[in-house]
């Protein structure tokens, strides 16, 4: 009962510290931290980039009470909450990244909710730069949720990652009246008015996602991930988010990268645990 | 089949009408998009179809093992709305196939009898400008990854289409003087065995019917799925779902396997 309270931890002091820590001048004997596994490093390092810092961009973004039960068509509140929350997110990245000295990020990790009343987007990353390379203007800095074998795949075989596009829409399924409900209840039917809704929010986001792509410079999108489906807490609601990574050849174009058949010799996996020993 | 919602959102023109320009988007990852290039195909844009779904009603009979040919029909139709529409897709980009087919079906909350069908694919063109649709000049399509297209290719074989069977099966309960007479002892349930049978054997033969249709001599990576849905414990789908394949005219060198210790975890 009477053991000493922790002393208490000044969050704004650690906070300071930390972003002044990014300010200063990457060095030869400045530390570099990065969520790479060893294998990733030494890709990155085989194509002559190195990682120099983990680096994060957060936002979160207020839905106006009232926007996901009733209406029709798309819930344009709930669309641009997200759009601003994810630029917002991707400004931070890059802003971080260019002043650790960064040319890029790779290995971004996305995490985005969406809650009745806000849109929470984080971005987590390693920023990497080719070996000793000097600072990059912010605006040239790329961003990647490709790994950093997918990166190093990609540079060999000519191809440069721009950016991350990202298109979302939200859209009200109508509800069908009880005359129909009824009428339809014993019947092999296909519903259109949902199938019309599933279709709009799918057409406008990935629409979005191509504008985006194209603003970027791109020649195609990789890797795009969807995430659709109802919204939990609004049972008319549906949502489509689709993310995926830019990139566009290079100056030397399409390298082949030559495929070879192999057999790996691999055991199922076998996790060591330390109280085997024991 | 063509009461199709026709009036499509109008991102959808400016969406193909990008992707006609040059630009393509896809969900393959990079490995899947590299040896789908290094097989001489660039991928043209993620297509995609679906369909709400409302499956009817169909009485069982408690003590009899049938086919719920209503539900069957609902299965089959909901599928083929959702391939139509993606394949529709891959034709309107001028694409000779599609790639690493999902098919899934998502139940939502807004009816008990309501199921969203998904069809999502990349689709590819080949990059020689020959065309390599399949028999009934549609584009082919495949659930194969990019890792399987690139090895099923070295071996001279070209996917013709996802093919797939159905069969939404009642199976029958056995009657107390049955289950009386069994406790306690070791023995098959002949009518529990016939009836699952007898359910494969007709998802399998509609499969088979669909790849002959394609002229195809083989199906590979056939997965044979048993659902309830939500139709309790004694009413199952039974899916066969499988890639269509023919081979091709060219004879092929098999180059000799690799063997390798990866370091992989």
């Amino acid at each position: 009962m009477s053991a000493p309270s922790p002393e208490p931890v000044d969050l704004k002091a650690v906070v300071r510290r930390a972003v002044a820590a990014l300010d200063g001048t990457p060095s030869d004997t400045y530390p570099t931290t990065s969520d790479l596994t060893i294998d990733e490093e030494l890709a990155l390092h085989s194509i002559g980039w190195e990682p120099v810092e983990l680096v994060s961009g957060v936002s979160i973004v207020s839905i106006p009470l009232g926007w996901w039960n009733w209406g029709q068509g798309e819930i344009t509140a709930a669309s641009e909450a997200h759009r601003h929350a994810f630029a917002n997110a991707v400004t931070r990245l890059h802003r971080e990244a260019a002043r650790a000295g960064g040319h890029g990020v790779v290995g971004v990790r996305v995490e985005a909710v969406v809650r009745p009343t806000h849109v929470e987007v984080a971005l987590v990353g390693s920023a990497v730069r080719p070996v000793g390379a000097g600072a990059r203007p912010e605006a040239e800095v790329f961003l990647s949720d490709l790994s950093g074998r997918d990166f190093t795949l990609l540079s060999v075989a000519g191809w440069e990652t721009v950016g991350l596009a990202v298109g979302s829409s939200f859209v009200f399924a109508p509800r069908r009246s009880v005359g129909t409900v009824l009428g339809q209840q014993t019947q092999n039917v296909e519903l259109t008015n949902f199938t019309e809704a599933i279709y709009a929010a799918r057409e406008t986001a990935m629409a979005r996602m191509q504008d985006a792509a194209l603003a970027l410079g791109a020649t195609g999108v990789v890797g795009v991930s969807i995430d659709e489906g109802p919204m939990s807490f609004a049972s008319h609601a549906v949502g489509f988010v689709a993310i995926g990574t830019v990139v566009r050849p290079g100056p030397s174009g399409h390298q082949r990268v030559a495929p070879m058949t192999v057999v790996p010799l691999d055991d199922a996996v076998v996790a060591f645990e330390a109280h085997a020993l024991e | 089949m063509s009461d199709a919602p026709n009036d499509l959102p109008e991102a959808t023109e400016r969406r193909l009408e990008e992707l006609e320009r040059g630009l393509f988007t896809s969900d393959l990852s990079v490995n899947e998009f590299l040896l789908i290039k290094e097989v001489g195909f660039h991928p043209v844009g993620l297509v995609m179809g679906s369909s709400i779904y409302h499956t009817g009603i169909q009485t069982r009979k408690w003590s009899q093992s049938q086919e719920l040919t209503k539900l069957t029909e609902a299965m089959y139709n909901a599928r083929e709305l959702a391939m139509t529409r993606m394949e529709e897709e891959a034709a309107e980009l001028g694409a000779d196939g599609v790639v690493g087919v999902r098919l899934d079906v998502n139940y939502y909350e807004w009816g008990k009898d309501a199921a969203e069908f998904i069809a999502v694919g990349t689709a590819v063109k080949a990059e020689d400008g020959v065309s390599r649709r399949n028999a009934l000049g549609k584009p082919f399509t495949s659930d194969l990854s990019g890792q399987d297209f690139w090895t099923l290719h070295s071996t001279g074989y070209t996917p013709q289409g996802l093919v797939m069977g159905t069969c939404v099966y009642h199976i029958a309960h056995r009657g107390i003087g049955q289950t009386l007479s069994t406790t306690g002892q070791n023995v098959e349930l002949p009518n529990f065995t016939q009836a699952l049978y007898e359910a494969r054997e007709l998802a399998m033969t509609r499969m088979q019917d669909e790849a002959t249709r394609l002229g195809a001599s083989g199906i590979v990576g056939v997965r044979l799925e048993e659902k309830s849905h939500q139709w309790g414990s004694h009413t199952i789908e039974f899916l066969a779902l499988g890639t269509a394949v023919a081979k091709g005219p060219d004879p092929v060198d098999l180059a000799t396997p690799v063997t390798v210790i990866s370091l992989d975890h």
